[in-house]
């Protein structure tokens, strides 16, 4: 259980932040400037101006009240700052040596923490040398070998393009499932939040917005995500295949029978994975078959949710097992008179599709 | 060639200067530590205050050392009552080093510190860091190159002192002369070579020492441009 009501001035408001929370991890969203990270540094002891209480469990870490103040280096909360923050003149062993000290079992600890992030490899080189997914992985570990009671981790992975993401989530979900540890994530990506968190908080100006389940407040209906800077493209991932026979034009396989054109890319070579982002916007809908038309990908496909967000429409449509969302006006939807289950034809232009990895 | 006197002048001065920044660099480091944590007002003033023996003439700064420790001082009575005596012995020569050279001890070393991204102190003191225990364990590593450029700084400053060091230990032969007061000394006489002679030998030695700290800084520049 996390207990949390505390109040710190920052430089254009005042961080007021009440909430209390039986979630195993929690994951806090909101637009750049909110307070997210703030909150993480309150939590960690790193913002002794801070005035309020916080309760870990049965740990009281400050109380205001009873001029209650555990120092950071008492509180066994363990922080991953957005970049990694690896100390530049220890080898990888070092840094994640750096907090066994304190650590119980400390070899046991090591050994878990290396095993974990599978680091086994890096442990005689410098942070200079490593790349952004492996930096990130060894202030994992090391945040994990110092047997922490609670993990803050601010934006682990927004440094890191899609593919490397896709390397290190599964790290983030073995510590939370496996090392049964309790954690706090900072993120700008809803996808990230809903995959990871049991719990969803909203911060705006320094105050929560809301909370809740993340499937359930972050949907795209709810959340105002374009107003909380919060990405949503569509994600987009399949096999790429050349078509020889048609001037080697490039295809991205996502399923039997279901591939779109994607701009070609020298590099590709068949088989290799592909994960394109499509903004919402970047999708047309039709509510009838198209004859003829310059854009290489049409879609059938289904109408599943339609959501109205602020003047426009957030419209999901399901094509077998792939899932799409288009935004369209309010007026574009009256006018295609589209119901939940109706038949439509999406049309993707291979420029809008982006390659992440 | 170099004779005895001059080697034993050499001997004197290297020594005192060693001394001289032995006992400033731990006040060194801690005030260029005060300084990079603190901001503000203050701030300015403790720094103009700590750099005042860089632009002040020495015999000035000489003179107010001589004030503060002559047996009407406030210093002086208690050391007098201590039973030690400053003035015009080798110690006096040491604290005129010191008090020049304090400055240019101070700035590379709070640069230095100052550098130091906060965000790592931040992330040792959760992994149960002291205050203490990061400084010592991520500041001073990563500060290195600073403290050894203020430290060389500081060594060579001592080794060329004059003004403040004639007005509080004056210029006797054997007891309190370095090699900046010899040099003056055979010049008056108008013994120009055996002069000239130590001024080659502090040629050569502050001609290391810098050396050695433009190699540092030229590493660096590298290492960062990478």
């Amino acid at each position: 259980m996390i207990d949390l009501d505390v109040s710190l001035p920052l430089d254009h408001f005042r961080l007021e932040v009440a909430l209390r929370t039986d979630a195993q991890s929690l994951a806090i969203l909101g637009p750049s400037g909110a307070g997210k990270t703030s909150i993480l540094e309150v939590i960690a002891g790193l913002r002794p101006s801070a005035r309020g209480r916080l309760r870990i469990g049965e740990h009281v870490l400050m109380d205001s009240r009873s001029n209650l103040w555990v120092r950071p280096e008492h509180r066994r909360v363990g922080y991953v700052p957005q970049n990694a923050a690896l100390f530049p003149h220890l080898t990888v062993e070092g840094n994640v040596r750096f907090g066994l000290a304190r650590a119980s079992g400390q070899g046991r600890c090591f050994d878990d923490a290396v095993n974990t992030l599978e680091i086994a490899r890096l442990l005689h080189r410098y942070p200079a040398t490593l790349s952004g997914g492996e930096k990130q992985r060894v202030a994992l570990a090391r945040a994990l070998a110092s047997s922490p009671r609670l993990l803050l981790l601010d934006e682990p992975l927004a440094a890191l393009d899609v593919e490397l993401k896709e390397r290190i989530f599964p790290y983030l979900l073995r510590i939370k499932d496996d090392a049964h540890l309790r954690t706090i994530y900072v993120t700008h990506n809803t996808g990230e939040a809903i995959a990871f968190a049991d719990e969803a908080v909203i911060v705006r100006a320094g105050r929560i917005d809301q909370t809740g389940p993340p499937a359930e407040i972050l949907s795209p209906a709810v959340a105002r995500l374009s107003d909380l800077g919060l990405v949503s493209d569509n994600i987009v991932s399949g096999r790429l295949r050349r078509d020889r026979s048609r001037a080697g034009m490039l295809f991205l396989d996502i399923e039997a029978g279901l591939s779109l054109i994607v701009p070609s890319v020298t590099s590709a070579k068949d088989g290799d994975k592909g994960v394109y982002a499509l903004p919402e916007e970047d999708v047309l809908v039709s509510s009838a078959p198209l004859v003829a038309i310059s854009a290489r990908n049409v879609i059938e496909a289904q109408v599943a949710q339609i959501a109205l967000v602020d003047s426009d429409a957030v419209v999901r449509f399901t094509s077998a097992g792939l899932q799409i969302r288009a935004r369209l006006t309010g007026a574009a939807l009256s006018e295609l008179c589209l119901q939940i289950g109706d038949r439509a034809w999406l049309i993707i232009k291979s420029h809008s599709m982006r390659k992440l990895g | 060639m170099i004779d005895h006197e001059d080697f034993s002048i050499l001997l004197f001065t290297l020594r005192i200067a060693a001394l001289s920044t032995a006992v400033i660099l731990p006040f060194g480091i801690f005030s260029a530590w005060a300084l990079a944590r603190s901001g503000g007002g203050a701030r300015g003033l403790v720094e103009t205050a700590l750099s005042l023996p860089l632009v002040l003439p020495p015999t000035a700064v000489g003179l107010l050392l001589l004030e503060l420790l002559s047996r009407y001082g406030f210093v002086g009575r208690l050391l007098q009552a201590l039973g030690t005596e400053i003035v015009f012995t080798w110690k006096a020569v040491v604290l005129a080093t010191a008090v020049m050279s304090f400055p240019l001890l101070v700035r590379p070393v709070r640069a230095a510190f100052e550098e130091v991204d906060p965000q790592l102190i931040n992330v040792a003191r959760t992994l149960g860091a002291t205050p203490m225990a990061a400084f010592a364990r991520v500041t001073i590593p990563l500060s290195w190159r600073g403290i050894l450029t203020g430290t060389i700084l500081a060594f060579s400053r001592s080794l060329g002192e004059f003004g403040a060091t004639i007005m509080i230990a004056g210029n006797i032969p054997g007891k309190t002369q370095t090699m900046a007061l010899a040099i003056f000394s055979r010049a008056e006489l108008g013994d120009d070579r055996a002069a000239m002679r130590l001024v080659a030998l502090t040629a050569v030695i502050a001609f290391a020492a810098i050396w050695t700290t433009e190699i540092f800084a030229q590493r660096r520049t590298r290492r960062i441009a990478h």
